[in-house]
């Protein structure tokens, strides 16, 4: 019965709704009801079964050159998912994620993920100018002899890639990386500026120079605003690959130590001392001047992008020996004596009988602290495979494939001719990949090499440059226990 | 006194999440950071041993580190004073009754929404003597044949004028509130006391705005001594090192000669360094207040 004075039915009220409120609370015990029958309903519902079979393996690369290479995977962005992906995975029994960067970024990030062997790419960009060479000696990649053999892939026959890609990713006999594309050395020149000046391209390092001096007189009466040469000159690790080539042709050999010893065993042996003021001397000095006398006066900060861009505007004459940074501007340059006018030459042969170098492949490896090694062998196979190549050289139209059944396939043939894929196959079966030492310290030596030559090619003494190359090379290779 | 032991407790349970944040960015690193410099830590080695002191010896003793240590001393003295003069002069012009004030204000502060690395690509374009609008057309138009990345000195005057116009509007910006927070009585006063301009600037903007100067100054030092991207993509630290200062050498042992150790040698070298120049301004300040 319900009170009669106000008060009294506000205080009935107000002590109902505090009931009603404490009955509908809900208590820790009725909250671990709930929740102990939720979660056996949802184990035997056979939810979480199914959400673990469905977290796949997933394999992770890492690489530059986003929408340019593997577009059939990627497609033309690089972003994209396309059937040949899927159709991969399936096949690999993966999911295939890759991570693209601008190249400085990706090594960074190889670098960061091996040294701190966490293994977060599976698959990861090398490159035969010192990453095969540092982490193949440090063991942080996967020797990939022993998965040709134990787990053969259809995507790839080391028997049809050319040895010498092969070579360029041994240590020691050991293969670590497979080539993507790659390139030789050679002689990118302008038919129509040679034909109008009676010139042929050079089969010496002497017919070069002298070539060269033509064309600059002429270029001066003439004022045609061009520069007779392009190579590369910045500071780093860049122009070591060119420069290097002239160090081979001049010296004969790879003239870095004494007698010449281009592996780590093999110099630690000899206790073999770095010979920059010997017979490397010849043929830095040759590039240095080259570059000086014919090059453009700002070489000295000068890369491949350079390079692209002078051949790409018609302002160089020659390209040496890196050719390769050629062929973007051939087929896209606006001017028309650019795409119908360059052609591709051998390299020309040094005073000791050898040619100028110049070799690279972009390789891949697998990291040896992946936790996916099975399907990330697979993915790389495939990504370096002749199906990948096939793709690469019919999107691109470019000749830098690994494989001789490639090279001579219809969109090459078609866009660049038989002769000149000829010469360009003969760049490579007569490169020397050892042109240069192979040991741990290579990218640092590499580095300090290049940004020598462009202090050199900016105006410094070479003989001073050189000093001080020998010196530091002498501490590093100290340093590096070499001579104990 | 209980209820002060439970404030005090209360308050630093409030402050602790915070903290605890702080700590993780800021604290751990730099404890990781010294961790590595006194490791061997190298791509070419399996082994990460402890190495001492080392990395320090091997980096004092190189001639790379000292050069770069000359080269990053030439690079922020240019690239602070001559922005802290620009950046005062645009401001002192800018603080005055214009036309067009508002406009130009807006303009000024346009370069510091650019990202380096996009100033880096621009100028090096512009400088440049093979395809550049300034290097190769006007700069010949005016009979001035010169290849500003391939020589050392210009390499270097090239690399310092971009970062002045990447980061000018900065001191412009700073230095614009210091002056308008000077109370324009006091110019009144001088102007009817017959103070003319340099006698207003000496007597009543310097000395008012020392302090906002100074905090400039410091920002724009530890900014300057940490450049890395503008240098990178103009020069990559060339001709040679011509412009390779500490943070490119940084980057060149870490990720081109892989030495982690020695890296992070460098990085602490260059923390006390920064540390060294903030407090002898401040000291320098304090002594001359």
């Amino acid at each position: 019965m319900a009170s009669e004075k106000p008060e009294a039915r506000e205080t009935e009220r107000v002590q109902r709704a505090t009931a009603e409120a404490g009955n509908s609370k809900v208590t820790r015990r009725t909250f671990l009801k709930v929740s102990a029958g939720a979660a056996g309903a949802l184990a035997l519902s056979g939810v979480p079964r199914i959400a673990f079979a469905q977290r796949r393996k997933s394999v992770r690369i890492i690489a530059f050159a986003q929408g340019f290479a593997w577009p059939e995977l990627f497609g033309s962005k690089g972003t994209e998912k396309t059937d040949a992906l899927r159709g991969l995975e399936k096949e690999v029994g993966a999911d295939i994620a890759i991570e693209w960067g601008d190249e400085s970024a990706v090594r960074q990030k190889v670098l960061a993920d091996l040294i701190s062997r966490t293994g977060r790419y599976d698959v990861i960009l090398l490159g035969s100018d010192g990453a095969v060479q540092t982490y193949g000696f440090g063991g942080l990649l996967e020797p990939l002899d022993r998965w040709m053999t134990r787990s053969p892939s259809p995507y790839v026959s080391l028997k049809d890639v050319y040895p010498k890609y092969l070579d360029a990713n041994r240590i020691e006999g050991v293969l670590y990386g497979l080539p993507y594309y790659s390139f030789g050395p050679g002689v990118m020149y302008r038919r129509d500026i040679f034909r109008k000046y009676g010139l042929t391209p050079p089969r010496t390092t002497d017919q070069f120079e002298s070539i060269l001096k033509t064309l600059k007189e002429n270029f001066k009466k003439e004022k045609i605003d061009m520069f007779p040469v392009t190579m590369r000159g910045a500071p780093g690790e860049e122009p070591s690959l060119d420069l290097l080539g002239f160090v081979y042709a001049y010296a004969g050999y790879a003239a870095w130590f004494e007698g010449g010893p281009t592996t780590a065993e093999a110099i630690r042996r000899k206790k073999a001392k770095p010979i920059f003021t010997g017979d490397f001397r010849k043929g830095f000095t040759a590039f240095v001047e080259t570059l000086k006398n014919y090059g453009s006066p700002a070489a000295s900060t000068h890369t491949w992008v350079d390079m692209l861009t002078l051949w790409e505007q018609g302002k160089a004459a020659v390209m040496i020996p890196s050719a390769i940074n050629a062929y973007p501007a051939r087929l896209g340059s606006k001017i028309e004596a650019v795409r119908k006018e360059s052609r591709l030459a051998s390299s020309p042969v040094g005073p000791s009988g050898k040619r100028i170098q110049s070799f690279w492949t972009f390789s891949l490896g697998l990291n040896r602290f992946s936790k996916k090694k099975e399907e990330a062998w697979h993915v790389l196979a495939y990504l370096t495979g002749k199906k990948a190549m096939e793709e690469f050289s019919s999107r691109t139209k470019f000749p830098w494939v690994t494989m001789k059944s490639v090279l001579y396939t219809k969109p090459l043939i078609d866009t660049w001719g038989r002769e000149e894929l000829a010469v360009w196959e003969d760049a490579i079966v007569q490169s020397d990949p050892y042109y240069f030492p192979y040991f741990p310290e290579l990218n640092e030596f590499m580095d300090k090499i290049g940004t020598a030559a462009s202090r050199a090619i900016a105006g410094a003494k070479v003989a001073d440059v050189l000093n001080d190359l020998q010196t530091w090379g002498y501490e590093r290779m100290y340093r590096g226990g070499y001579y104990r | 006194m209980a209820v002060g032991v439970r404030q005090r407790w209360e308050r630093a349970t409030m402050l602790a999440p915070g903290l605890l944040a702080l700590a993780g960015v800021t604290l751990f690193p730099g404890i990781y950071l010294l961790y590595m410099s006194v490791m061997g830590w190298t791509a070419f080695s399996p082994v990460v041993r402890f190495a001492g002191v080392d990395n320090f010896r091997t980096l004092l003793r190189s001639a790379s580190f000292w050069e770069a240590a000359g080269t990053t001393l030439l690079f922020v003295t240019l690239s602070t004073g001559l922005s802290l003069l620009l950046g005062l002069a645009l401001a002192l012009a800018l603080n005055e009754d214009l036309r067009g004030r508002g406009a130009m204000r807006t303009l000024l502060t346009l370069p510091l929404i650019v990202p380096p690395v996009v100033a880096g690509f621009g100028w090096k374009f512009l400088l440049s003597s093979d395809v550049g609008v300034i290097g190769a057309f006007l700069l010949p138009l005016a009979g001035i044949r010169v290849a500003p990345m391939g020589d050392p000195q210009l390499a270097m005057a090239s690399v310092v004028l971009a970062d002045i116009w990447s980061k000018t509007s900065f001191m412009f910006l700073i230095t614009l509130a210091g002056l308008q927070a000077i109370p324009p009585f006091l110019y009144e006063a001088a102007r009817i006391d017959g103070a003319g301009f340099w006698a207003q600037l000496r007597l009543i903007t310097l000395p008012l705005l020392k302090g906002v100067l100074i905090i400039a100054v410091i920002l724009r030092v530890l900014d300057a001594i940490n450049t890395f991207d503008v240098i990178f993509v103009m020069t990559q630290g060339g001709p040679g090192t011509a412009t390779a200062t500490f943070s490119i050498l940084g980057w060149k042992i870490g990720f081109t000669y892989f030495d982690l150790g020695q890296a992070a040698a460098l990085a602490v070298l260059m923390m006390v360094g920064a540390v060294f120049a903030t407090n002898v301004l401040i000291r320098r300040t304090r002594l001359a207040g």
